[in-house]
């Protein structure tokens, strides 16, 4: 599942499994680009993992809660405790490998 | 309209094709010592050289004398037996009529003039030395800002300047060419295409090219092959390896790998990133322990290595911020007025094993929270004697700390081990604000807002100061050596390009637009320099716009993604090509892996454009 989501959704959603949250900005061109790449991970990883988008500027309990500091940052939670964090823009190998580490 | 396209000839083979023409010339002609041919800048790059050629009937030694503006501001060779004379001219003056001696072993020789124009930037503000201690040598001072090398006498006038922005670190080899970073941009702000082993007149004699780039620092070993960081333009990381490469053929012969014994994030220093979370900027190997020591900006730490294993040896740093599993690594402190390093740079290892580097001192902690502001903040040249036994650690030596502000530079810098006592400590990226308060940020974004720059080199022998050069702009390292080796001054011949680059990072994922048939919008601003192995796009985008530059031919496709934010970075190593506009981007490919013509398209967001340009490959 991949879905753009508010703080109220967010603890519902985000403490069983593994789930992927990027923090994003819809003023930033490698949120953008990691849009698409988040698409593909879901076409390979399907209903394995929830993928939980969140607007850095919209959503600061959550941002503040992660120490999100800038963005996109990519946070991998395992039954909701952070496991992983990366910075940045990242390729489809790479997010691929971090989920499939925690599955 | 198609965007601007040029073709960049590369420095080698243009060179020698003038060289040839040069060299035909003098074959035709009946130049002799009275009627000389002379050649002035006949390698493009070197404004303040000239060749003189001409034959003499029997074989003689000559000298060669630059005259300076005073008698110990002469610059003087003397060249071996020979009938055929091609002799370079080294350290002639900008905006003079200079004066040239020229004269054969025990025989009257020629003058000759050589007018030169304004070819040198203004930037000396003082040079306090003595011709006694000084000589004939000349201070290189490496670029990292607007201005590119300039070399110096004890008088403080350029005579030595080159117009290609060749950075990071110059070094004399043992054949007496000059070994410096090219000037060929792969990637902002980390790395050049590799390095050029050159003659001091400009003329290229090699480009070493490193499959991931080359920064920073590189190393002549014993052998004669070259130790020159780089890393791996596949890795999300950067500037955390480095390539022992052969001389004579350019080949990779040994990699090592920091990530082999250091986890990137223990240890992080203020500076620290994902990508660049070790920032290498020195390379040091030392025969008496068949070690190599490098120097990592954002760990604030020096590691030692074992050459053959890559296995860790020992760590110089603050340990706080670091894993239980390291603090085996640290030194415990020693003696009276110890203190940590910070964001160093250039280790040396001294012949008795102390280990020096150029303390940038920058943040005077690891952690966000303690930073010391930037004008209560010092740099500093520091030695520190290790025991590796005892894992004890001393300061044995420093200059720079009590001089303050005005001698901080938070990034680039060197220090030099001349012999016991006598040291170069070389402060190059000072910076002031546009109120003229040492600056928080880096030297190349001060300039942006308004800011100063400077750069301070000193010398000092047993604790007292021989010599002070102090210029406008940011120098990244500082290197003193004479014009004229005694070895061979210049080889005719054509260069050798060596090595190869790696291919560029694509972008698996596709961004599903059709082409729009327009032609990129005007205001991109947008043009493509072509090069033999790379090209580079220049644009202006629109900040946070999704940008990717595609390479189409037929079915085969390769997406590059270019990032439109703007994030000053917290390291500027080539500042030398930092745009003063943000939205300016320019972005390299290396031609590795692709072949055929393929057309240049770009997508910004939901168009893809057409740029009119093919590229060949």
């Amino acid at each position: 599942m991949l879905k753009e989501i508010a703080a109220a959704e967010f603890e519902e959603l985000a403490v069983k499994g593994v789930v992927l949250v990027d923090f994003f900005s819809t003023t930033c061109g490698p949120c953008k680009m990691l849009s698409f790449v988040l698409n593909d991970v879901e076409k390979v990883l399907g209903d394995k993992v929830t993928i939980l988008k969140v607007d850095f500027d919209k959503n600061k309990d959550l941002t503040e809660k992660y120490a999100v500091k800038g963005y996109p940052t990519l946070i991998v939670l395992k039954d909701g405790v952070e496991v992983k964090r990366m910075q940045g823009l990242q390729q489809k190998p790479a997010i691929i490998k971090a989920l499939e580490e925690q599955l | 309209m198609a965007i601007g396209y040029t073709h960049l000839e590369h420095w080698i083979p243009k060179q020698a094709e003038a060289e040839k023409a040069m060299l035909e010339e003098f074959e035709k002609g009946n130049y002799t010592l009275q009627n000389p041919l002379v050649k002035y800048n006949p390698y493009f790059i070197n404004p303040l050289a000239a060749v003189v050629l001409f034959k003499t009937e029997k074989a003689t030694a000559i000298t060669v004398t630059v005259k300076g503006k005073t008698k110990p501001a002469d610059i003087s060779h003397t060249f071996p037996k020979a009938t055929t004379h091609i002799l370079p001219i080294l350290g002639l003056y900008a905006n003079y009529n200079n004066t040239v001696e020229i004269k054969p072993y025990r025989s009257e020789g020629v003058t000759i003039h050589i007018e030169v124009g304004d070819v040198v930037p203004d930037i000396l503000e003082y040079c306090d030395t003595t011709p006694e201690y000084f000589q004939d040598n000349i201070m290189i001072l490496s670029p990292s800002g607007l201005f590119s090398p300039c070399g110096f006498d004890y008088a403080g006038d350029i005579r030595w300047h080159l117009t290609a922005m060749c950075v990071f670190d110059y070094k004399r080899l043992r054949n007496g060419n000059l070994l410096i970073g090219t000037d060929r941009l792969l990637k902002m702000p980390y790395y050049m295409s590799g390095l050029y082993e050159m003659s001091p007149v400009g003329k290229i004699y090699k480009e070493y090219r490193i499959p991931g780039g080359y920064h920073h620092d590189q190393f002549e070993m014993e052998d004669g092959n070259l130790l020159v960081l780089t890393e791996d333009l596949r890795s999300e990381t950067v500037e955390d390896m480095c390539v022992l490469i052969d001389r004579q053929t350019g080949e990779v012969l040994k990699t090592w790998d920091y990530k082999n014994c250091l986890t990137p994030g223990d240890g992080a220093g203020v500076s620290y990133t994902d990508e660049d979370w070790f920032h290498n900027n020195a390379v040091w190997y030392d025969k008496n322990t068949n070690s190599l020591t490098f120097s990592g900006r954002h760990i604030d730490s020096m590691i030692n290595i074992d050459y053959e294993t890559g296995k860790l040896n020992w760590i110089i740093g603050d340990p706080r911020n670091w894993s239980e599993e390291k603090q085996k690594y640290f030194f415990k402190p020693v003696g009276n007025d110890f203190e940590w390093q910070y964001e160093q740079h250039a280790n040396v290892i001294t012949p008795n094993g102390d280990v020096m580097c150029f303390d940038n001192h920058h943040n005077d902690t690891k952690f966000e929270a303690e930073k010391r502001p930037a004008y209560k903040s010092y740099s500093r040249g520091v030695r520190y004697r290790i025991d590796t036994d005892k894992m004890e650690i001393e300061q044995v030596w420093q200059y720079g700390r009590g001089r303050g502000a005005e001698f901080f530079s938070p990034y680039i810098c060197n220090v030099e081990y001349y012999n016991e006592g006598h040291y170069l400590v070389h402060s190059g990226g000072i910076a002031y604000d546009k109120d003229g308060v040492p600056s928080e940020a880096l030297g190349p974004y001060a300039a942006m807002s308004g800011g100063s720059q400077y750069a301070i080199t000193c010398e000092v022998y047993n604790d007292k100061k021989m010599y002070e050069l102090k210029v406008k702009g940011n120098f990244y390292r500082a290197e003193k050596l004479k014009l004229y080796c005694d070895g061979i001054n210049l080889e005719m011949g054509e260069g050798k390009i060596l090595g190869y680059l790696n291919d560029t990072k694509e972008m698996d994922t596709e961004i599903p637009v059709e082409a729009c048939g327009e032609m990129l919008p005007e205001e991109c601003n947008a043009r493509i320099e072509d090069e033999i192995d790379k090209f580079t796009l220049f644009s202006r985008f629109v900040k946070g716009d999704l940008v990717m530059l595609m390479l189409e031919q037929g079915e085969e496709v390769h997406r590059y993604y270019i990032s439109t934010t703007a994030t000053p970075n917290k390291a500027m190593c080539c500042g030398s090509f930092l745009d003063t506009d943000d939205r300016n981007i320019r972005f390299g490919v290396t031609k590795t892996g692709l072949s055929g013509t393929y057309d240049v398209r770009i997508i910004i967001n939901d168009k893809k454009y057409e740029t009119g340009v093919q590229i060949k490959a």
